[in-house]
């Protein structure tokens, strides 16, 4: 990791820390959902694995796209954005050091949800370090995808509903592998939970190196 | 620095032929599906669909693989004909993709008895199908013509990452959906000579009506962007001017 890759993401960190806003929505939002599943499905079959992890990565999803849009909202806003990118170094930096501030604060969003949903739906894992394994994976194989998509859609009309339009196809791969994977150690089965993790590992790795090939000619 | 002189249209030359050829290609293929092929064992007439939908279906692939690189040419090369590339095979892309769906779902009834099923191959098809209608919809949000072109480059790059998802889904996942019958792992398509040679005809006729449409709507783009980037270049400040 570079110095400026650090400080682009220490930046994003501090900046959510100052002003926590897109943090705090996507914190509510994400247990607000595991309450409506409970109500929607009811307490029996919303403890059902499949559904359980479900609802839960799509919480995740919608955190990913409101935590990423609000990062770049206030970047916008303040004028930071042109800043940023009067940094000395390489564009690649604030991809990737964005990617980074947002993998680490979905992190925090995943632990919260995982908590609440442990909580209020009575709900332990049988294999909790693959499913821990699935989650660090999933968060990391759902950022790089946000990332690249807001910065494809920086400074266009109707952001707010072109990043979801977006990004949301493109992670249907990642929802289903890190749903299937959570499932999977929910209730067991350990090798079935690795290969999807598997699968979110090389999601992350594609997307990571495309997105710092090809993502720094859009940064202006 | 892009290139605003008109340049000369390589394709302008095959423009009449290629309609015409579409044309004969098509008549040609209607007449082997439904007349000189034979009717399926199993599926009876009803089978005759998939000269339109495995035609179709490559024509997705083959338009998508086209946008991936156009949008590799724009990046690497700043040449507006490259993007013209792109956005012409996108929204052919999106044109057949849809008609793949509409195909897959008229065989689906009699043969499925449903018009659409959660199935691997269908969802990751339509997802597909959001992708670039995305892809179209962020190429009409952005007015500035080399930021439009590099954004849509972007995710015309990272979108081609589906197609063989949506390929090898069905036997990567639990599929209702048949495998494939023709880009098999396997080896030689699993069809009878006859009806191998029909499909083969409609393939060549749809990639004939695709590459009719390509040059059309190449023309198109290309004198849309040469309108807007000398309007760029007449109001661009001339050396010794002021700003």
């Amino acid at each position: 990791m570079t110095g400026r890759t650090r400080l682009v993401a220490m930046r994003e960190l501090e900046a959510e820390r100052a002003q926590p806003d897109g943090l705090v929505a996507a914190l509510v939002f994400a247990g607000m959902l595991v309450l409506l599943e409970s109500l929607a499905f009811g307490p029996g079959r919303a403890r059902e694995p499949d559904v359980a992890s479900g609802v839960f990565w799509i919480a995740i999803l919608f955190a990913a796209v409101l935590v990423g849009t609000r990062s770049f909202d206030r970047d916008l806003e303040d004028d930071a954005i042109d800043a940023i990118i009067a940094l000395p170094g390489g564009r690649e930096a604030i991809y990737a050091g964005k990617t980074l501030a947002l993998a680490l604060l979905l992190g925090i969003v995943a632990t919260a949800a995982a908590i609440f949903a442990i909580f209020l739906l009575d709900l332990l894992p049988a294999l909790a370090g693959h499913a821990l394994v699935v989650c660090v994976l999933g968060v990391i194989a759902l950022a790089p995808v946000v990332v690249l998509t807001s910065i494809v859609a920086l400074r266009v009309r109707a952001r707010v509903a072109v990043v979801p339009i977006l990004s949301f196809p493109l992670l249907v791969p990642q929802l289903v592998a890190a749903t299937q994977g959570t499932s999977a150690a929910l209730q067991g089965r350990g090798p079935e939970a690795l290969a999807w993790a598997g699968l979110l590992a090389a999601f992350a790795l594609v997307y990571t190196v495309l997105g710092l090939t090809i993502v720094p000619a859009a940064i202006e | 620095m892009i290139e605003t002189a008109a340049s000369t249209f390589p394709q302008a030359r095959l423009r009449p032929w290629l309609g015409i050829v579409a044309v004969a290609f098509s008549i040609l293929a209607l007449w082997m599906g439904l007349l000189w092929a034979p009717t399926d064992a199993v599926q009876g007439d009803v089978y005759r669909i998939i000269y339109v939908h495995v035609p179709t279906a490559w024509l997705a692939y083959l338009a998508f693989v086209v946008v991936f690189l156009g949008s590799i040419g724009w990046l690497w090369t700043r040449r507006p004909w490259f993007d013209a590339l792109a956005v012409a095979s996108a929204e052919i892309g999106v044109l057949f993709t849809g008609l793949f769906i509409v195909a897959g779902s008229i065989w689906a009834k009699p043969t499925w008895g449903v018009w659409w099923t959660w199935d691997p191959r269908l969802v990751t098809t339509a997802v597909m199908f959001v992708m670039y209608v995305g892809y179209l919809l962020l190429r009409g949000l952005s007015n500035d013509f080399e930021r439009r072109a590099t954004r849509a480059a972007i995710l015309g790059i990272v979108a081609v990452v589906d197609i063989p998802i949506v390929h090898l889904s069905v036997l990567w996942m639990n599929s209702q959906h048949q495998l494939p019958t023709v880009l098999r792992a396997a080896g030689a398509p699993s069809l009878d000579p006859s009806m191998g040679m029909t499909l083969g005809v409609s393939v060549l006729a749809f990639t004939f009506v695709y590459l009719a449409l390509m040059v059309e709507r190449m023309a198109i783009e290309r004198q849309k962007q040469q309108r807007v980037l000398a309007v760029r270049e007449l109001s661009a400040p001339r050396s010794g001017e002021l700003a």
